[in-house]
């Protein structure tokens, strides 16, 4: 039995810039696309991606221009799978709450949707902190 | 080409704001300026009208959602129409589409104003 293929891979490194936030969701874009998701869904990848960059550039590095984020896209027999890389603050999975839509129309307020619009549009969000380097890793399986 | 440009027109006393382009952290502080530029010149029913808008991000809901009860209480509103699929998708996940009137065209949402003016 021949072993898996290795899913074909590629990276890009920005600097923790917002002016690049188009650069990557038009790649985030184009690669749904190349993986097999519809228009509306690689739009709904590339807000995610919008999301968890912009995460990493305001709140990780609260706001500094001088550090990196690592994107690698992740071509899977049946999903794409999206790794953001990055050494500052990460966030720990377990202490996340996301807030109620519901909440949100009832009480309206500024802040704190980035992430329910991730959870929404992705299948799986996962955050992993490390010493080295904290990841945001987003799955979109391909049905 | 600019990530982002905005017009404003007036329409039958309704400012009109027409963003070209993307509302995203880069984008979203010249998109809330525009915003709040028609509130202090006494603007408070504002039509958003995204045909050219090609995505909204969390930052840029963040400023509507930021600026619509200084609006409301000046018995104003933010009304939007003629939102792409995206971005429809977008509000409507979020629970937006409760929160604000939404039009499918410009003109529909210019009738349903001048009616309720009325």
């Amino acid at each position: 039995m021949k072993p898996a293929a290795e899913p074909e891979t590629f990276r890009l490194t920005i600097p923790s810039q917002t002016r690049y936030l188009n650069l990557v969701t038009g790649l985030a874009k184009r690669a749904s696309m190349v993986a097999g998701l519809d228009d509306a869904t690689a739009s709904k990848v590339s807000i995610a991606v919008d999301e968890a960059v912009t995460n990493v550039i305001l709140h990780a590095y609260q706001g500094s221009s001088d550090h990196w984020v690592d994107i690698e896209l992740r071509f899977q027999a049946k999903a794409l799978e999206i790794r953001i890389w990055h050494n500052g603050a990460g966030l720990r999975e377990n202490e996340i709450a996301l807030p109620d839509p519901g909440e949100y129309v009832r009480h309206p307020r500024k802040g704190g949707l980035g992430l329910l619009l991730m959870s929404r549009f992705m299948d799986e969000v996962h955050f992993k902190e490390s010493p080295e380097r904290s990841e945001c890793c987003m799955i979109k399986r391909v049905t | 080409m600019a990530d982002l440009s905005i017009q404003v027109r007036d329409m039958d006393g309704v400012a009109v704001m027409l963003p070209e382009g993307f509302v995203n952290a880069h984008t979203v502080r010249q998109f809330e300026e525009a915003l709040e530029g028609l509130i202090q010149s006494g603007r408070y029913t504002i039509l958003l009208d995204c045909q050219d808008l090609n995505y909204i991000s969390s930052a840029g809901l963040g400023a509507i959602m930021g600026l619509i009860e200084p609006i409301r209480d000046k018995g104003g509103d933010i009304l939007l129409c003629s939102l792409q699929k995206n971005v429809y998708a977008i509000f409507d996940t979020l629970g937006f589409t409760q929160l604000y009137q939404v039009f499918g065209t410009r003109d529909e949402a210019l009738l349903a104003l001048s009616r309720k003016a009325q």
